[in-house]
């Protein structure tokens, strides 16, 4: 497994490498991705009693335990400070680096799993976060030329003082799990293994007993911990600030380091041969192609990626569509007529859509006037009314339709009364910016000619301005209504009735064949409401 | 018609437009505006119905002080000044009788433009103001369907449905092919020896000034540098109005 990440990150370099750009970015990008994994990504897992005792300790935390690991940030470091002077050194570091870290990472996860003991650094994640709220500061201060010395001691005031406020009581009860959450992982006392594979054997007696009485089958003893029951540590021995490392366990860390070793190597190789595949922004391009990948690995493990589920549940998908085809059209006998049913239910949900829309465009229509930046430049009142409008605006479209339904379900009850006004209130400020924006665009020729005939202010609105913006607030309250639409049906699934509602209540009670007409009839409107729409715009402007 | 005392223009960005411009134009006169690009004919004519607030001085056009107007006042008297703009300035997605009949929106109670309800003279003057420029039978065409030269006589018969007593045209012709100057020049000077009224034209071709105009203004730099008629337009003056101003180009 180690092996292939480490090949596959090679390749990898070898691919990008066939383009003739420059190899010494993804060098970069490999070296400053392993300076940020070593302290901040879990390498292994290490578990305790509980589940929630569970640990991924990183790279810098294991360094007490497994000092070789230290080849690891340092081929990084030897890589980036080779990568400086180009072509072949580069390459060499790159190989180096990349060859050594991988052979020590290699040897610590092929090692059997080792009890050991847990010591936490009070304030570093405190500190980590510190560091990161100056780091803003720090780019303003140096990307300027001018005014450099306001925003560090700012930017030092506001890093010292979250620091000092998270590590405080105060803080570590807002934050609860930031009090020694970096913990350094020490050897266990020698002799500790032995004790408790000991303990472990003695009590395998009568464990076996109790097993035997529920029909399970005995337990073997144990030479080491990797045989360790179900691999958790007894409940005092957790508790006492010991754990289980697991170096087979590979975290999402060790992944990335594994991939970033093995682009360095590999680009390194590449370097070797073409010595004349860099170019001179490569630092700062590394810098983003590694920032793009670290982002990106967290982000899986957060979301629980993985392929081995789908597989897994394909026989599921399979037999759901047997189940949904041929779909049930209708059942005179039993008096189910689902075709119906769905052209019903559609037929309310773009109704939905059009009152919610129409609603919207109602009041987004007065508001958007006053929310344009040319036509509340006059008076103090008025730019006061333009900073409520958008502001408004701006907090309406951060509350979603779907948000705001839940909560007027609760007021007005279920039904498409509650979706109707979630719509309408979520698309004024949708609208009304689109509005707004088109009004701070409009040809300002005829607003001066309408002024000079002496017209008043209402009427340069009736006549200069409306007719240019008309055909524009139509084209946008269509756009408006074809996203209404598609919002419309994701309503019913909350309780607001139409197409959603239908297919929901079929997909609770497995009746996947008539859910299947909802599918399609979904398919078949949107795509028909998209072309109508789009056709009508085109010919609007 | 027109009294100006030191009138003076400076822009927020600090260009002096106008400086200290003195003039006194008499009821009836046809008056060509000369100068290079910026030189401040623009602003002049435009501070005269105060589509720019001059920074200092009096205006007085047909007994009425211009600067100390209130904002409903400067409404009932911009209904008797028609501007004529370089581009035209139509609403382009209505028709051209809607477009002339905005010349009498200044006539009419606010909530009846709204709804656009034109007395039934209204709608005459306007026909027949479109007939005057020569574009009967487009009455219900749309704007943008029309010629720039179609389009600039629209804007002058908007400008003549204000029944005006004073016409201001700023550079009228400049974005029109030259052949065109004739048309748009005969129009207003018809329609100035017919109803005697006060035409102020900016032009930059002098030798349309000096067919059509009975007085010359020259501005250079924001300064009145020559004022009278047409006749002592000679080559000295001319060399003076266009002088030291390269710069500005």
């Amino acid at each position: 497994m180690s092996l292939v990440l480490f090949l596959l990150g090679a390749f990898l370099a070898g691919l990008l490498g066939l383009g003739r750009g420059s190899v010494r970015r993804y060098l970069v990008a490999g070296a400053l991705g392993v300076l940020v994994v070593t302290p901040a990504f879990p390498l292994v897992g290490a578990v305790g009693y509980l589940s929630r005792e569970t640990l991924g300790p990183t790279l810098l935390a294991l360094l007490p335990f497994a000092p070789q690991l230290a080849l690891v940030p340092l081929g990084g470091l030897l890589a980036l400070a080779l990568a400086h002077f180009g072509g072949r050194p580069a390459g060499l570091g790159g190989l180096l680096g990349g060859g050594l870290g991988f052979l020590a990472l290699l040897t610590f996860l092929q090692g059997p799993a080792h009890l050991v003991r847990l010591k936490p650094v009070p304030g570093l994640m405190e500190g980590a976060v510190g560091l990161l709220a100056l780091l803003p500061f720090l780019v303003l201060a140096f990307s300027q030329r001018k005014r450099t010395w306001l925003w560090l001691p700012l930017g030092l005031a506001l890093a010292l003082g979250s620091f000092l406020w998270l590590n405080s009581p105060q803080g570590h009860t807002y934050f609860p799990r930031m009090e020694g959450y970096y913990q350094l992982v020490l050897p266990a006392e020698p002799g500790a293994e032995e004790v408790l594979v000991a303990a472990y054997n003695q009590g395998l007696e009568d464990l076996n007993r109790v097993r035997q009485e529920i029909g399970l089958p005995p337990l073997k003893p144990i030479q080491d911990l990797s045989g360790l029951g179900e691999g958790r540590l007894p409940q005092e021995v957790a508790q006492a600030g010991y754990r289980l490392l697991q170096p087979q366990a590979l975290g999402y860390g060790a992944v990335a380091l594994l991939l970033f070793l093995g682009v360095m190597a590999g680009a390194g190789l590449w370097l070797l041969r073409n010595p004349g595949l860099l170019e001179a922004g490569d630092l700062r391009s590394g810098l983003v192609l590694a920032g793009v990948a670290l982002s990106v690995f967290p982000a899986f493990d957060a979301t629980e990626f993985d392929l081995g589920k789908l597989v897994k549940g394909w026989p599921f998908l399979v037999n759901f569509l047997d189940r949904a085809w041929p779909p049930n059209l209708a059942q005179p006998a039993s008096g189910i007529y689902p075709l119906q049913s769905v052209a019903s239910e559609m037929l309310l949900t773009v109704e939905i859509a059009l009152v919610g829309t129409l609603l919207a465009a109602l009041f987004a229509l007065p508001t958007s006037f006053l929310a344009a930046r040319n036509l509340t430049s006059k008076n103090p009142v008025l730019r006061l009314l333009f900073y409520l409008m958008r502001g408004f605006y701006n907090v309406d479209r951060g509350v979603d339709t779907l948000i705001l339904a839940l909560i007027l379900v609760a007021a007005v009850g279920l039904g498409p009364f509650a979706g109707v006004l979630a719509m309408a209130i979520h698309s004024i400020a949708d609208l009304g910016k689109l509005y707004s924006e088109a009004i701070e665009n409009v040809d300002k020729g005829p607003i001066e000619a309408l002024e000079s005939v002496g017209a008043s202010g209402s009427n340069v609105l009736r006549w200069a301005i409306l007719p240019q913006v008309l055909p524009l607030f139509v084209s946008y309250t269509l756009y408006r209504f074809e996203i209404n639409f598609r919002v419309s049906i994701v309503l019913g699934l909350v309780g607001a009735g139409g197409i959603g509602f239908f297919i929901k209540g079929a997909m609770d009670a497995g009746h996947y064949d008539q859910m299947v007409i909802g599918i399609i009839a979904i398919v078949l409107v949107v795509n028909l409401i998209d072309f109508a729409s789009s056709w009508l715009r085109s010919r609007l402007v | 018609m027109i009294e100006v005392k030191n009138l003076s223009k400076v822009f927020p960005d600090g260009t002096q437009a106008l400086s200290g411009v003195s003039v006194s134009i008499p009821q009836g006169d046809f008056v060509a505006i000369i100068g290079l690009s910026g030189a401040g004919k623009s602003t002049f004519l435009r501070t005269l119905n105060r589509l720019v607030e001059p920074t200092s001085g009096e205006i007085r056009v047909g007994g009425v002080e211009v600067t100390r107007l209130s904002r409903r006042e400067l409404q009932a008297f911009r209904r008797r000044v028609g501007f004529i703009f370089q581009q035209f300035n139509l609403v382009q997605r209505l028709t051209v009788l809607e477009n002339v009949l905005h010349g009498r929106l200044g006539y009419l109670p606010t909530w009846k433009g709204l709804l656009g309800l034109y007395r039934e003279e209204d709608t005459a003057l306007a026909l027949e103001q479109i007939r005057r420029v020569g574009l009967q039978g487009k009455e219900r065409a749309r704007a943008d369907q029309l010629s720039g030269g179609q389009q600039q006589r629209v804007a002058i018969a908007r400008a003549l449905a204000q029944e005006p007593e004073l016409i201001l045209a700023d550079e009228p012709m400049a974005s029109l092919d030259p052949r065109l100057s004739d048309v748009i020049l005969g129009i207003l000077k018809e329609y100035n020896q017919e109803k005697g009224v006060t035409v102020l034209v900016n032009i930059h071709v002098l030798e349309l000034a000096r067919r059509y105009a009975r007085r010359v203004l020259a501005f250079n730099r924001g300064q009145l540098v020559f004022d009278g008629p047409v006749e002592d337009l000679t080559p000295e003056v001319e060399r003076r109005v266009y002088a030291g101003n390269l710069e500005a180009l």
